[in-house]
């Protein structure tokens, strides 16, 4: 419990960190979130400095950091700047999205990959080991937003089996039922899934590749074996176990996957996450927006890394000892 | 005798009765969008959020007083339609009176009143509130009510464009809902996320980031919308838009080209017309004429009118444009974008002529003493910086072939590709030699002030000639024909250079080929879309939908 405790303290001065050191870098990058507003839609600058008023941004820095988490504390993020909403109101709007999808790709990732990566493993040597080997080391050096465009192309337009891009079909009834509406939602989200999975899951194969190659030599396999085990719970209780630790280290660095997901990947299906938002949010300097995007992935992943190491402690005690 | 009363009452209703059985009834239209609109409500369509996107969906759902016709000139009161207004008269030189239609409803069922125009209009007059479109609205001196239906708008001085700013700018929205809430308040009301308004389309929902979607308004005073289903689809990448169109996702979108090769792609599928009207879009390289380290000081080349003016003859400006738009751009003659209706009364722009920019540089004193290549006067060489957005492709491109061109008669061009937000505060502040500006012009001749007259708010390379701002104002004052004014002064910005004006394109816009009675207008294509309908027998699934 206290082992707990302590990284739940962690996290929390973790978290803090990223989102005041995001607050101050952002502001010391060059560029003017309003200054923009100059060149396509011309602005003078005293109607600038009215929206600066308005923003708070002719605040010292220093004002504006307090403004910041007095809102923050109240989940009031301000208004963003470039699309003239609550911040609160945009991200909780596009959380879900990049939920769905994010959560998705980890599943078939991690799911998939380790079971594909084990079974690889299992049948060294193979030539079966060796084609699936070779493919997904190259789905792993394919760019996702090139793979993307391809999978668009053929499978939305020339084939016209599935959408081109977005999450919903715009032309469904409000009132569908709830069975048409998820299998829209699927058909939408199979594209940008299958395209995000079949980047990352060739690292995550390979990881659990070598570790299960490692722990089938392990010592504890053949004492297992030595004790007339079955092949199958050795290698699915056992080895299988203990192949797992680097893949739930790649867990927890790819977390920010579910909240964030992938830019180009979310632009090329029109995904209405808020990876998408938050490269909006950076282009524009639109820093309200920006801060409520950080503070959400910030949680969400040093939330996220929290959990990893609770799954280190559970799979390994001697974590929990050290 | 009975029989040619027939014949005639045939001949007489034939049009009537076959334009009844072209339209099919229902009609949807997905429309591709590069933004969602996220506060489509008139006053609160100001700086970042001053959006097409916005702007466009609040056209459908908002009415104004009345609306310019195509081709038809801002100065010209004869150049107008009735939309909620069904009169209008001039009290004198300085008040305008108009009569609104008393038969207007907000999407609620309230009559539109003449108490709705002057609220409307007071919030868009308040700087704190709405600060562009207050300096847009300057020179209204007062809006009131007289009765129910008829509001008077006074000005604080002649001019040729009262009754375009009077009906251009301001969107009645509804004051019985909206009075009550503080003004900094709204954008966080309920009434943004549902607006109601009066025009032909009532909000129907929102799909956060994916689309926003409209249904038609059956009782809509001025006539049943002609699509029952509007639908306003977003994608932000290029791509993805394309791919909605070909994948027969959606019907419409704006903006197909450049790139060229989107018009091959689409001409393919065969389902769509490329329609084209007048773009908003002027896109130029900016001569800084101050020294952009000390900025009290002339830019030690680019203050000599005959640098700029070589520079301007250097560039093949034809072929840049024809390299990026097809046939779908001019080069402009002046700051003058195809929205503009100056464009058709300005005469051509100069061709390229190296000779005589070579010539230019010559008298200027810049030699190629020491055979590099590069001019040089003095030991320094002729040797400038342009920057460029990093979000644009196309000033990318153009921007190197500038200084391939360039290059051949001895300037050379450093091309700088900044970050957007980098490169409009360095815009702004006017830390640049040379700015490759891209401009969406409002369709008013007056807004040349801004960017061209020694005071413009918007001058930001301190260009000045005292007869252009005097040519400006007087034609902005005249009421009778200022072409001839405006035309002066465009001629003087295009003798003293201050800028290469590259292109002024068309909006392409591509429309699926089942839709009839298509009216796109500048500034605000769908502006008309309650005129279109689709074809009988050409209708798809989703054009079969009734809504009550």
């Amino acid at each position: 419990m206290r082992w707990l405790a302590g990284r739940v303290g962690q996290a929390i001065v973790t978290a803090a960190l990223a989102v005041v050191l995001a607050f101050f870098l952002m502001r010391a990058a060059p560029g003017d979130p309003l200054s923009r507003l100059g060149d396509e839609h011309p602005l003078t600058p005293q109607q600038v400095q009215v929206l600066r008023a308005r923003y708070g941004l002719d605040q010292p820095l220093t004002a504006q950091f307090r403004a910041f988490v007095a809102g923050a504390l109240h989940g009031d993020f301000g208004t963003s700047i470039q699309y003239g909403r609550p911040v609160t109101d945009l991200v909780l709007q596009r959380l879900p999205a990049s939920l769905l999808l994010g959560t998705t790709v980890l599943l078939i990732t991690f799911v998939l990959g380790s079971w594909l990566g084990a079974a690889q493993a299992l049948r060294a040597g193979s030539a079966t080991e060796q084609t699936v080997g070779a493919l997904s080391l190259a789905a792993y050096a394919t760019p996702s937003f090139w793979l993307g465009l391809v999978l668009a192309w053929l499978v939305g337009i020339e084939w016209r089996l599935l959408p081109a891009a977005g999450m919903h079909d715009p032309l469904l009834a409000m009132d569908a039922p709830w069975a048409t509406r998820a299998l829209d939602i699927a058909r939408h989200l199979i594209l940008p899934a299958l395209t995000l999975a079949a980047v990352n899951i060739g690292a995550t194969m390979r990881h659990e590749r070598s570790a299960m190659l490692q722990a089938l030599r392990e010592p504890f396999v053949q004492s297992a074996r030595a004790r007339g085990l079955a092949e199958r719970r050795i290698r699915w209780h056992h080895a299988f176990r203990n192949a797992l630790f680097p893949v739930v280290t790649l867990f927890g660095l790819w977390l920010p996957l579910v909240v964030a997901g992938s830019v180009f990947v979310e632009k090329v299906f029109a995904w209405p996450g808020l990876g998408a938002l938050a490269a909006d949010a950076v282009s524009a300097r639109d820093y309200p927006l920006l801060m409520g995007v950080t503070v959400l992935v910030s949680l969400m992943v040093v939330g996220g890394a929290l959990v990893a190491d609770a799954a280190y402690a559970l799979l390994d005690p001697r974590v929990r000892r050290a | 005798m009975r029989r040619l009363i027939s014949i005639l009452a045939a001949i007489l209703l034939l049009p009537i009765c076959a334009r009844l059985d072209a339209q099919a009834p229902g009609g949807t239209i997905v429309i591709v969008t590069g933004e969602q609109a996220t506060v489509p409500v008139p006053t609160l369509i100001e700086g970042a959020a001053g959006t097409r996107a916005n702007q466009e969906l609040a056209d459908q759902l908002f009415l104004r007083l009345a609306v310019r016709k195509p081709g038809r000139a801002t100065s010209d009161e004869k150049g107008y339609e009735p939309q909620l207004a069904r009169s209008w008269s001039r009290r004198d030189s300085l008040t305008l009176v108009f009569g609104l239609d008393p038969r207007a409803r907000w999407h609620d069922g309230k009559p539109v009143t003449a108490r709705d125009v002057v609220f409307t209009f007071g919030r868009a007059r308040d700087p704190q509130i709405a600060p562009s479109l207050a300096a847009q609205l300057q020179h209204v001196r007062d809006v009131r009510a007289e009765g129910e239906y008829r509001v008077v708008i006074s000005f604080d001085e002649v001019y040729g464009e009262q009754f375009f700013d009077a009906t251009y700018y301001v969107q009645p929205i509804p004051a019985h809902l909206l009075a009550s809430l503080p003004a900094d308040n709204i954008s966080r009301s309920d009434f943004v996320r549902a607006p109601v308004g009066d025009g032909p389309y009532r909000f129907v929902r929102s799909v956060p980031g994916e689309s926003v979607e409209l249904a038609a308004e059956p009782g809509f005073f001025l006539g049943k919308p002609g699509l029952a289903r509007v639908i306003f689809r977003t994608a932000t990448d290029p791509a993805a838009r394309m791919n909605l169109l070909l994948s027969g996702e959606a019907d419409a979108m704006a903006s197909v080209v450049p790139p060229m090769s989107n018009r091959t792609r689409l001409e393919r599928t065969g389902d769509f017309r490329l329609i084209t009207t007048p773009s908003d879009l002027l896109g130029y390289l900016l001569f800084n004429y101050r020294n952009p380290a000390d900025t009290s000081r002339p830019h030690p080349i680019l203050a000599d009118a005959r640098v700029r003016q070589a520079m301007t003859l250097a560039l093949d400006r034809h072929a840049m444009a024809l390299s990026q738009f097809g046939p779908y751009s001019v080069v402009p003659f002046g700051p003058v974008s195809q929205m503009l209706w100056l464009g058709n009364v300005s005469p051509k722009a100069p061709r390229q002529n190296v000779a005589r920019a070579r010539a230019l540089l010559r008298e200027a004193g810049w030699n190629d003493s020491d055979g590099d290549g590069t001019l040089d006067r003095g030991g320094e060489p002729l040797s400038l910086s342009l920057i460029v957005p990093s979000s644009s492709i196309m000033r990318r491109d153009i921007g190197v072939m500038a200084q391939e061109q360039l290059r051949q008669v001895g300037v050379r061009l450093e091309v700088i590709v900044l970050e957007r937000p980098v490169w409009q505060e360095r815009f702004v502040s006017g830390r640049f030699d040379v700015a490759f500006g891209a401009l969406r012009q409002v369709p008013s001749p007056s807004s040349l002030i801004d960017s061209w007259t020694c005071r413009g708010a918007n001058n930001v390379s301190h260009y000045c000639d005292p007869a252009v701002d005097s040519l400006l104002s007087t034609a902005i004052v005249t009421q009778g024909n200022a072409a001839p004014m405006f035309v002066d002064a465009l001629s003087r910005i295009e003798q003293d250079a201050p800028a290469t004006f590259l292109y002024a394109p068309l909006e392409v816009i591509a429309v699926h080929k089942r839709y009839a009675e298509v009216e796109l207008r500048d500034g605000s294509p769908w502006l008309m879309l309650w005129h279109w309908h689709v074809r009988r027998g050409q209708d798809l699934p989703r054009d079969r939908v009734v809504i009550h």
